[in-house]
């Protein structure tokens, strides 16, 4: 008698029925019928297997397999082993499913756990929010993604990004707010109308509300792009408002206007204080702070310039009594010749601040303007931390609010050329292949939404903040079309791809010191663009190329890579990939080196970058710093400031805590106590504080390995 | 005289972007000199011509914009020292007038003999005074202990 042993470890008596019953089921999936073949096949299994004690099930599979594909019923065989896979999947995915979930109970997935290092997975609406996403990611790899793209994510090929959010849920990326068109124009929150503001403390107050109901339907950040502008009429009304009362009160005009001005000065400081206060403090639905990003800079009028420097002075302050460096909202200041650029340009004092607030707490990045405007076509904040769209008209105007991103999927270039085996042609080969898949991917997250209507999130579609007002029942899908939202194929590890084609050899260069490989190196890159091009041609839809930042996805390609090809030197031995297009943080270069190794790659990924400089503390040198900014102003659209800012609240050091084994640790008074320090990382294109939070394994790793350029 | 170090695109050693020379020789062998390697006036490499062209040269290239020229050691002012920096100095200055001179001197500003007072002419701002280990104090910027401080010509703190 034979036993079957089971793919749990089982032994299950060898039984002819079970065989018979599974071709019987192929034979009649390929549309045919033929009992004594069904026979002839279950018998000459039995007879194979009949002197053994034991048979693996695999064994018993692969047999029936074989008898089948030599039969001629090819078509029947290819049913047999499509039905068997799709039942090993299922089995597997049922498996994890269980053990993800078992993860979260026992707070032991540090996957899951840390994914995210904006999420604080130790709280019940995190854990709940946690739970749904393995759901939602399960019944999407189930049920939703097409086969191919299922098993491209799950090798590694690529990364379909938020699955534990999309397709499941019929969700976005990440927006623009389309706040001026709320604000003005009143909308409905919950069953209370919200009016046209008559203050600045009003207008601040509803916008956090807006940003606090826009982020629980989405799943990638918020944005408000040019915030100064937008509220500047509240600041005027609030002024108006002072000043009635000073000149009912004090009479004397001059006197009044005074009177008015230092009143709105301190409102206005006020109101931004609440509002970063209020988005700190912000759970959304999702269980996390959401990502919000304030873009300004821009605005010359008195108004603009108070909402600037509120916001700016407010950021220097920080928050609460170690007034710890805020990590939301991201602040992203435009600098543009004509306004702040020079000393002689009207906002230039408060470009000065700004250098003084990087310096003390990272943000704000910079946009520089002219740039910004020759790589994407118009001038605007991007979308969360580096989602950027093109330039879209509405009726011969450009359109920026109320805009979105409708997700990426990423390329895992450095697993290509591991392929390739440093073979070129065969590189350029199997890439368009994964490119393929990665379409088919982006395809499946724009048509999830074509039959959706307003109704599922009345606060983007029927509110405003999408910037329409759709009714309740009307389809949204229209509003993504013609580019005017942008859908992103994204990439990864530039770096670590060229080491693992060219690299191997004897004379392996770096990247950085060999024109040749630089030039490869955007070769691969100015391909992706081409394609995207072609798909947004074919489609209609605003297809852009996107440097992949995904701060988990910089730990799992590398991961599942080193598991498949082993420790490659060069590529799978940091456990990390570089993210995008990145100079390698390992290269000691100064800032203005990296700015022009860099500065190329935006004009072709110009759906999403940004450049960054590792800097000493620069808090006594903002004029060396403001060097460097100005250097960038015509070379890269985008650029951000890392520089030491930890805070010991023990001895009152200030620079940069040493990333010990055991946790942080305070250079000059040895503090290892987590609550009483403030240590603040760059993550991916946000901050965060990974003492508080931990980091997944790979960035924490990379984040120790970055050198400073100066 | 004999040189330590020299970096060319320097943020941590005075305002702004800056070439910074670190000259060997020093005669106040302070407790805890930061950089006691540089007291011996023979250690490091030897200072050349050579490398004050390319110091010109750096401070006038025109990609990086440099703010001015950083002189620390070891000590400037150190009186084997006084020939070769007074000739930098006086060439930077004479070369680049719009940028500044950032110096580090053990000595203090009252006692400097007439010799160092040549040199620093050429200089706009001095921080000047040893290091004193009872005082030291890393949270105030350029220096290292309180006693220290930081003349600027601006300001007339080096004005005779
Ligand atoms: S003056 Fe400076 S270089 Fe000289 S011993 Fe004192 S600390 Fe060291
Ligand atoms: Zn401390």
């Amino acid at each position: 008698m034979t036993d079957i042993i089971k793919r749990d470890g089982s032994r299950q008596p060898f039984d002819i029925q079970r065989i018979i019953k599974a071709v019987a089921c192929a034979m009649n999936d390929a549309g045919l019928r033929d009992d004594d073949f069904v026979a002839s096949v279950a018998e000459s299994v039995r007879h194979a297997c009949e002197e053994k004690e034991t048979v693996d099930i695999y064994d018993v599979q692969s047999r029936v397999e074989n008898i089948m594909m030599r039969s001629r019923y090819k078509n029947a065989a290819r049913c047999y082993i499509e039905f068997r896979r799709t039942r090993d999947l299922e089995r597997e995915s049922r498996n994890t499913l269980n053990q993800e979930i078992l993860g979260i109970i026992n707070q032991d997935n540090e996957q899951i756990l840390n994914e995210n290092a904006n999420k604080d997975a130790k709280i019940i609406p995190t854990q709940r929010d946690l739970l749904a996403g393995v759901v939602a990611r399960y019944y999407a790899r189930q049920h939703i993604l097409p086969r191919n793209v299922c098993e491209a994510h799950d090798k590694g090929d690529i990364h379909f990004h938020d699955l534990d959010y999309s397709p499941f849920f019929p969700m976005f990326n990440c927006m623009l707010i389309d706040l001026e068109g709320m604000l003005s124009n009143g909308f409905k929150l919950g069953n209370a109308e919200i009016e046209t503001p008559k203050s600045i403390l009003t207008a601040t107050a509803i916008t956090a509300q807006i940003i606090a109901q826009v982020s629980s339907h989405i799943y990638g950040g918020t944005s408000i792009n040019e915030i100064d502008r937008i509220h500047a009429p509240y600041v005027r009304k609030t002024y108006d408002k002072h000043l009635a009362e000073g000149v009912r009160w004090i009479g004397e005009e001059e006197k009044a206007k005074a009177y008015a001005m230092e009143r709105t000065e301190k409102d206005c400081f006020d109101a931004y204080q609440a509002l970063e206060y209020e988005i700190n403090t912000l759970h959304t639905a999702n269980g996390q702070t959401p990502f919000v990003t304030f873009g300004f800079g821009l605005g010359t009028s008195w108004e603009e310039r108070l909402v600037q420097t509120s916001i700016l002075k407010n950021r220097i302050r920080g928050l609460g009594k170690n007034n710890k460096t805020p990590v939301f909202p991201k602040l992203v200041f435009a600098i543009r010749k004509g306004v702040n650029f020079s000393k002689d340009d009207p906002n230039y004092d408060i470009k000065q601040l700004a250098l003084e607030c990087a310096s003390k707490r990272m943000y704000p990045d910079i946009l520089n303007y002219d740039k910004l405007v020759e790589v994407t076509g118009s001038f605007k904040t991007p979308m969360g931390c580096r989602s950027f769209l093109g330039a879209y008209e509405e009726n011969g105007e450009l359109i920026h609010d109320g805009r979105n991103n409708l997700g990426v999927v990423s390329l895992n270039l450095p697993r290509i050329a591991l392929e390739s085996h440093g073979d070129e042609q065969r590189f350029w080969e199997l890439l368009e292949d994964r490119l393929s898949v990665a379409k088919d991917a982006l395809m499946c997250r724009i048509h999830r939404l074509d039959n959706v209507t307003a109704s599922v999130a009345p606060i983007l579609y029927v509110e405003g903040a999408c910037g329409v007002r759709l009714k309740p029942t009307d389809k949204v899908s229209h509003i993504f079309k013609n580019g005017r939202a942008s859908i992103s194929l994204g990439f990864i590890g530039i770096h670590e791809t060229i080491n693992a084609l060219y690299g191997n050899k004897e004379d392996g260069q770096h990247i950085y010191d060999n024109e040749q490989l630089r030039e490869k190196g955007l070769a691969i890159v100015q391909r992706l663009r081409s394609a995207v091009e072609e798909w947004k041609k074919e489609t209609g839809y605003g297809f852009s190329l996107y440097s992949t930042p995904s701060e988990s996805l910089c730990d799992r390609f590398c991961r599942l890579d080193e598991k498949e090809f082993g420790v490659v030197p060069g590529v799978t031995d940091k456990g990390y990939y570089t993210n995008s297009f990145h100079l390698d943080v390992e290269k000691k270069v100064t800032p203005y080196d990296k700015v022009d190794f860099e500065m190329e790659y935006p004009h072709h990924a110009s759906g999403g970058f940004i450049c960054y400089g590792e800097f000493p503390n620069m808090q006594h040198n903002t004029q060396a710093l403001e060097n460097v900014w100005d250097y960038t102003y015509d070379k890269v659209p985008y650029y951000g400031t890392n520089t030491p800012i930890d805070s010991c609240y023990s001895c009152g050091y200030e620079g940069e805590f040493d990333a010990t084994a055991r946790g942080f640790e305070c250079p000059s008074c040895k503090n290892r106590d987590s609550s009483k320090m403030s240590v603040t990382r760059r993550v991916c294109g946000y901050l965060g504080q990974p003492n508080s939070r931990p980091f997944i394994k790979g960035k924490q790793e990379e984040v120790t390995r970055r050198v400073k350029h100066l | 005289m004999n040189y330590h170090q020299y970096y060319p695109i320097d943020v941590v050693n005075g305002e702004g972007t800056r070439c910074t020379l670190f000259v060997s020789g020093c005669e106040h062998k302070c407790v805890g000199c930061h950089n006691a390697s540089t007291i011996k006036p023979d250690s490091g490499h030897p200072y050349t011509l050579e490398l004050e062209e390319q110091i010109l040269k750096d401070l006038g290239d025109p990609r990086i914009i440099r703010n001015g020229l950083s002189l620390s050691g070891g000590d400037p002012l150190y009186p084997g020292n006084l020939e070769a920096v007074g000739r930098l100095a006086r060439r930077v200055k004479e070369t680049y007038p719009d940028k500044n001179i950032w110096m580090w001197t053990g000595y203090v500003r009252e006692e400097l003999t007439p010799a160092q007072w040549d040199v620093v002419a050429y200089v706009d701002v001095l921080v000047d005074g040893p290091y004193i280990q009872a005082e030291r104090d890393i949270t105030q910027p350029w220096k290292g202990s309180r006693n220290q401080r930081i003349l600027r010509r601006e300001a007339g703190d080096l004005s005779l």
